[in-house]
């Protein structure tokens, strides 16, 4: 219920990082014990990208440590 | 921070003092037709962006987007203002050669930093915050009034009440003689810790207070946010089912206590308390159990005694 929040936090942290660049993947760490659907954040991501320089980007989840939500980093589109 | 949970547009989140009627808008409707963020994404050909944002870069990415989705989303920008600050072109990377960026933030990270603020603020002035956590129709209302009325006075205690609609429980807790605020989170399934910063301007307590925090009724989403609380406190009722804590483990793990409410009813609706207790020792060992009916008033010493001893705690950090 709460990952479309989550996915809009975590697509505004990366674009406001990414400034005008575009973004091809953004990984992301999710601990066990993060409380957190995975399958619901990719669900989400899509729609909360859209629009944004992570339109189209992948979102990639591996495993974290704990309670670890965390965007280790994220891929930038090569320049055209 | 985006706190609407649900997909549906229009929902603002907003803050109302019963007392004056007075209400303020803390986050406006996603999708209003007044921020100005109208990207004109042409994507079909993969080159037309009219951003109506300062910006003036180029974009001449060349991706081709075939689906026709579209954009009239709204995100609010106020917390990131996407002006033309920064002045290189869009291709130079930040630091990047290889165009992957690290970055190690955590997605809460905004949300910790005003809970940190808020808990600051709390330590300073020795008030007692407790985020009351449950189900909707727990009890949490009920158990509040009881402990107003209760205390008679005794002790300051003001109330943020969290639902996603109406000013009902902000007005029962004022009328039971507390000063509270509502804060309805439109489509939010849950509070965070902006929405009660800004209420702590709002309530205007006094050192030394007892600050109730009843979160909106709900046991999944509440679990991660931190408000600043000295702890949460999970509310169940005996109608609920004994294995409410193995089906709500985040919840159950992260409440320091749990008061087990309408205990007046447990013999109506077969309630096994043993099997319960143990459903709760083994998702949180430590956690403390507290037994009251709001209703009849069984119990409810302890619960005063309970937070009495933690007023007296925080007053010592």
């Amino acid at each position: 219920m709460h990952e479309l929040s989550l996915t809009r936090n975590i697509v505004a942290i990366v674009a406001d990082h990414a400034k005008t660049r575009l973004v091809r993947r953004v990984r992301l760490a999710v601990g066990p014990l993060a409380c957190v659907e995975p399958r619901a954040l990719q669900f989400c991501f899509e729609l909360a990208a859209a629009g944004t320089v992570l339109d189209g980007a992948r979102l990639e989840i591996v495993d974290g440590d704990g309670d670890a939500l965390l965007i280790k980093d994220y891929e930038l589109e090569e320049a055209a | 921070m985006c706190g609407t949970c649900g997909c549906g547009d229009g929902d603002s989140v907003t803050m109302t003092d019963p007392a004056t009627g007075a209400e303020t808008i803390l986050r406006e409707a996603r999708a209003r037709s007044d921020h100005n963020h109208g990207h004109v994404h042409t994507h079909a050909d993969g080159t037309t962006h009219a951003h109506d944002h300062n910006d003036d870069h180029a974009h001449a990415h060349s991706h081709s987007h075939d689906h026709g989705h579209d954009h009239g989303h709204g995100h609010d920008h106020s917390n990131h203002d996407r002006g033309d600050h920064h002045s290189h072109s869009p291709t130079q990377a930040h630091g990047a050669d290889d165009g992957l960026v690290a970055l190690q933030t955590a997605v809460l990270a905004k949300n910790d930093a005003v809970a940190a603020q808020n808990r600051g603020w709390f330590r300073g002035r020795g008030v007692l915050a407790l985020n009351l956590v449950s189900s909707p129709g727990a009890g949490k209302t009920s158990l509040l009034e009881r402990t107003i009325r209760d205390f008679g006075g005794e002790i300051d205690i003001a109330v943020i009440e969290g639902d996603q609609m109406t000013t009902n429980d902000a007005d029962r807790i004022r009328a039971a003689g507390a000063r509270a605020i509502q804060i309805n989170t439109g489509s939010g399934c849950h509070l965070e810790a902006d929405m009660v910063a800004s209420a702590l301007d709002a309530l205007a307590l006094r050192a030394g207070s007892l600050l109730l925090i009843e979160n909106v009724g709900n046991l999944v989403c509440p679990a991660m946010f931190d408000l600043g609380e000295r702890m949460k406190v999970a509310v169940i009722s005996v109608t609920e089912g004994e294995d409410k804590p193995l089906k709500y483990p985040h919840m159950f793990r992260a409440a320091s206590v749990v008061v087990v409410n309408k205990i007046d009813l447990a013999p109506h609706v077969d309630f096994d308390q043993a099997a319960f207790l143990a459903n709760i020792k083994a998702v949180n060992p430590s956690a403390q159990i507290i037994m009251t009916s709001a209703r009849t008033g069984e119990g409810m010493e302890n619960w005063r005694a309970f937070l009495k001893q933690e007023m007296v705690k925080q007053a010592q950090t």
